[in-house]
């Protein structure tokens, strides 16, 4: 049993002074897990019942009643925002190398992470692994939906303004589409056993239903707002990620995302690496990524160009204590035209253009017996501006980590050209320390105090207590 | 200038010269053999080390096998191919092992056959009358002013399952995983075993027959709920670059989804699902991805797109709620009619497009203005006039081509801007 309860209090306001924003927020998981119900002494390999759960309150006291609750009054609703969120973050019993390693399943409330991204259903997953290195994997449900029991929006796919609208009228933010149950398959198939190379394939189709608002605006002659109704796509993709690696050579990674409803590749990649010196790595990237969103949303239609990122890469172990990582490379941006010289209105006259940002980064790591020095360093300077920087930290353990302590100095500047009053230099620091009562209890305090032009003094204050209990 | 580096050339090697330590002074004494893997303290050639080292080698994992610290000397060269002993004559408690924890060292009374020394009571060692029953002979710094006490050999023991008996019995004999131990002197931890190695045979599917499985659990240690145990008092567990190119190093982070994407289950072996839920559906803000005053600095990572906020972000749920609470947006709640964008930044059907236009940053990042536009906003201008906008065409060039089938697995996005009867449905029908 685990449970975390966090308290962050902070604010933060509206780029023209107001509102401002209080937030008073209390975080409280609860987690159960419960292993080896197969009965008998756990043998590696062998077959595995267990069941897992996590739920999840994320409340914040500075949400002021009128921000949720419809008034026709007032002008703060925010369709959608709740003060006090309750959701089941994952929940399900799960079986592992049954049937002498053919059959693994999964039944409730479960995440899967593949080439289409990190997803969460309610339903059933069934895995057949078989003696000849593949595996196949299906799997059937509901898509974990905002405005739905026990539910958060993160596992949709993006592009509709989704939630609970039962309480007010369809003349109030038309926008703000209904939340149905969105019924959902797939399957997957994975090589398996070997560890040179491995590769997955993933298709899955999720479905919207129920009623969702047609036209933005009423009816000129009735007033009434126009509705679509009935089971259609919301998404439909397959997806391919493979690695393979020669251990004294380097490694190959690569992959791809097929979106069918848009009939188009929302993203591929790959990535060389060159083992260069037993200490060195040598490598490159590649991505192509164009945005898809939801079967239900316009923003699909807007979709022009992929942008693409190369960059280059060296990755060097000092020693078993010290490690460095250097990277850099450009992005690119297209558009249909020059948005610098760009005049005609005439839509067929447009050239492709490309924007390219610079890319760089920097990170290292000192570890030692009793903590850790880092660096994290970034560089990014294009059309839209820059921002460069970086965060030094450390933790530091006393009495076998039952005192912690941290820290972290950070300096970044930024220049936003298309809002140059948002540019700025920013210093910020966080102290933090932690003791450990006892094996199950965990205390942690962190403070953190910003400075820069446009805030001028910014601070938040985290308390965390983490207590988990083994048996 | 040559002479310039010439004289840098000369500084940088009168430093290193500097830096260098004084040459060892080397007794010209006879060599001693039994102290190194091989006399003189040479590097063991590759093919005398076991299976899956590498060229140069690391030696084996130190998490895993904690350093050793060896009190004795020992020629095992000698034995095997002078005194004609096996690896059983001494290890033989190996055939029977089936715990890593097992101590398989021989007893002392095994020496006691050859070297004229008898070890039955270890609190009355007697030595032998020649030079090779003296304790001295293999008990490095033994005194005689202290008879009877020899430094303590400290082999810690392995953070591994492994079951040397199952081994055995398959023939797999003990240079399968120790390589050429009787080409050598001393046998250091430099012997143990490479997980490389391992997966000469580990390489079975989950459902194969036999043993040699390739799951992280068949050899590394767990925690109750099946996950590898990561964290040792000798250091931390990590992957190798060769395993699947996951090496954390510290930009790791940049790259870990193209791990996650190929092989989740490789991720799973060590980290919960917490551990990802921490940043990919956080409530509390993870500084190693969102450092400083990210709060004043994430318009401008958004429109660069790094990091791509998608991947832990439902943009319509969780930044428009924000950004509708502060008044960010176009039409929502708290719209204060200052201007966010910049003149220009919308234009009117009439207006040529300009540098400022909006479209350039649609086409360029369309997910920076999803952060805070709903599609009401859109359809102001870009839909149909008789859906209330102004007929503004926001399509890319030849998307006539392939809106049909748009159209036909789901057709709501369409009806937003057109009418079901209107021409340009029809054709797409």
């Amino acid at each position: 049993m685990n449970s975390t309860s966090a308290g962050q209090v902070y604010s933060f306001r509206s780029p023209w002074g107001a509102p401002i924003i209080q937030r008073s927020r209390f975080l409280q998981t609860l987690a159960l897990g419960v292993y080896h119900l197969e009965g008998g002494e756990p043998v590696p390999g062998g077959p595995e019942i267990a069941v897992k759960l996590r739920l999840r309150l994320d409340s914040d006291a500075g949400i002021a009643p009128e921000e949720t609750t419809y008034s026709a009054t007032a002008d703060t609703f925010v369709p959608g925002l709740s003060a006090t969120p309750v959701d089941l973050m994952y929940g399900y019993v799960e079986g592992r190398n049954l049937l002498k390693g053919w059959l693994g399943f999964r039944l409730g409330r479960q995440y899967t992470a593949n080439s289409l991204g990190w997803w969460a259903f309610d339903g059933g997953l069934v895995r057949i692994t078989t003696p000849v290195y593949f595996q196949i994997e299906a799997y059937g449900g509901l898509e974990e939906r905002g405005g739905l029991p026990l539910s958060t929006p993160r596992f949709e796919r993006n592009g509709v303004w989704r939630g609970d609208r039962s309480a007010f009228e369809d003349r109030i933010y038309p926008q703000f589409q209904p939340a149905y149950i969105a019924p959902a398959y797939g399957a997957a198939l994975e090589s398996t056993g070997v560890t040179w190379i491995h590769g997955r394939l993933d298709y899955r189709k999720v479905f919207n239903q129920g009623n969702v608002f047609t036209g933005m605006f009423p009816d000129p002659v009735t007033g009434a707002y126009e509705f679509y109704q009935g089971r259609r796509t919301s998404s439909e993709r397959i997806g391919y990620a493979f690695d393979a690696t020669a251990a004294s050579l380097g490694g190959l990674k690569g992959g791809l995302v097929y979106d069918l409803f848009n009939g188009y590749f929302s993203t591929y990649y790959g990535q060389l690496d060159w083992y260069a010196a037993r200490r060195l790595t040598v490598g490159a990237d590649y991505e192509y990524f164009r945005p898809t969103f939801d079967g239900d949303s316009i923003f699909n239609f807007f979709t022009h160009n992929p942008m693409t990122t190369i960059t280059g890469r060296l990755d060097w172990d000092v020693s078993d204590q010290v490690d460095l990582a250097l990277g850099g490379g450009v992005r690119s941006f297209v558009t249909d035209g020059d948005p610098n010289s760009f005049v005609s209105t005439e839509p067929n006259a447009r050239s492709q253009v490309k924007q390219t940002d610079i890319l760089g980064n920097v990170a290292g790591r000192y570890r030692y017996e009793n903590g850790l020095f880092g660096l994290r360093g970034l560089f990014e300077r294009g059309d839209r501006g820059h921002r460069q920087g970086g965060d030094l930290y450390g933790e530091r353990y006393w009495m076998g980590g039952r005192w912690t302590g941290a820290a972290r100095v950070s300096l970044f500047d930024w220049e936003d050209k298309l809002r140059p009053d948002r540019s700025a230099t920013s210093f910020a620091y966080v102290l933090g320390g932690g003791f450990r009562a006892s094996p199950i209890a965990q205390a942690m305090l962190e403070w953190e105090h910003d400075m820069n032009r446009i805030v001028g003094q910014r601070f938040r204050i985290l308390a965390l207590l983490n207590l988990t209990v083994t048996k | 200038m040559s002479g310039r580096i010439l004289v840098f050339a000369c500084f940088v090697a009168a430093l290193a010269g500097g830096f260098r330590p004084a040459a060892a002074v080397t007794p010209t004494t006879a060599v001693v053999h039994g102290m190194h893997p091989i006399a003189g303290d040479k590097p063991v050639p590759g093919k005398w080390l076991p299976p899956g080292s590498f060229d140069p080698d690391g030696g084996p994992s130190s998490v895993v096998f904690p350093p050793q610290k060896i009190t004795l000397r020992f020629n095992h060269k000698k034995h095997v191919k002078e005194a004609g002993a096996t690896c059983a004559t001494c290890h033989g408690k190996a055939k029977t092992s089936k715990v890593a924890d097992d101590d398989l060292l021989p007893a002392g009374t095994t020496c006691d056959a050859c070297h004229d020394t008898d070890h039955t009571d270890l609190k009355a060692v007697k030595g032998g009358s020649d030079e090779m029953g003296q304790c001295a002979f293999c008990h490095l710094g033994y005194r005689a002013s202290a008879p009877n006490r020899v430094a303590a050999l400290e082999l810690p023991k392995p953070n591994m399952r492994f079951n040397h008996k199952a081994h055995l019995d398959r023939n797999i004999q003990c240079g399968h995983c120790h390589g050429s131990v009787d080409e050598l002197e001393l046998a250091t931890r430099d012997q143990l075993p490479r997980m490389k190695g391992c997966f000469n045979c580990h390489n079975m599917s989950g459902a194969a027959q036999g043993q040699a499985k390739s799951a992280c659990n068949v050899c590394h240690l767990t925690e109750p709920d099946g996950r590898m145990k990561v964290l040792f008092s000798t250091g931390e567990l990590k992957p190798p670059r060769w395993l699947m190119n996951a090496q954390h190093t510290p930009d790791f982070i940049e790259r870990h989804k193209r791990v996650a994407a190929d092989n989740s289950a490789l991720c799973a072996s060590c980290h919960t699902e917490r551990y990802c839920t921490d940043c990919h559906d956080g409530k509390i803000r993870p500084r190693s991805v969102h450092p400083n005053d990210w709060i004043s600095m994430h318009p401008i990572a958004a429109r660069q797109d790094n990091p791509r906020c998608t991947s832990c972000h439902q943009e319509q749920q969780f930044c428009l709620t924000c950004h509708q609470r502060v008044g960010v947006t176009m039409s929502g709640p708290n719209v204060s009619g200052n201007q966010f964008h910049p003149a220009g930044f919308v234009g009117t059907p009439l207006t040529a497009r300009g540098p400022g236009h909006h479209a350039w940053e649609a086409q360029r990042n369309l997910n920076a203005c999803v952060s805070c536009h709903t599609e009401r906003d859109c359809a102001i201008c870009h839909a149909s006039t008789r859906r209330g906008g102004l007929s503004v065409n926001p399509h890319p060039g030849g998307f006539q081509r392939d809106c049909g089938s748009q159209f036909r697995r789901n057709g709501r996005p369409c009806l937003v801007c057109h009418e079901l009867t209107s021409p340009e449905l029809m054709s797409c029908r």
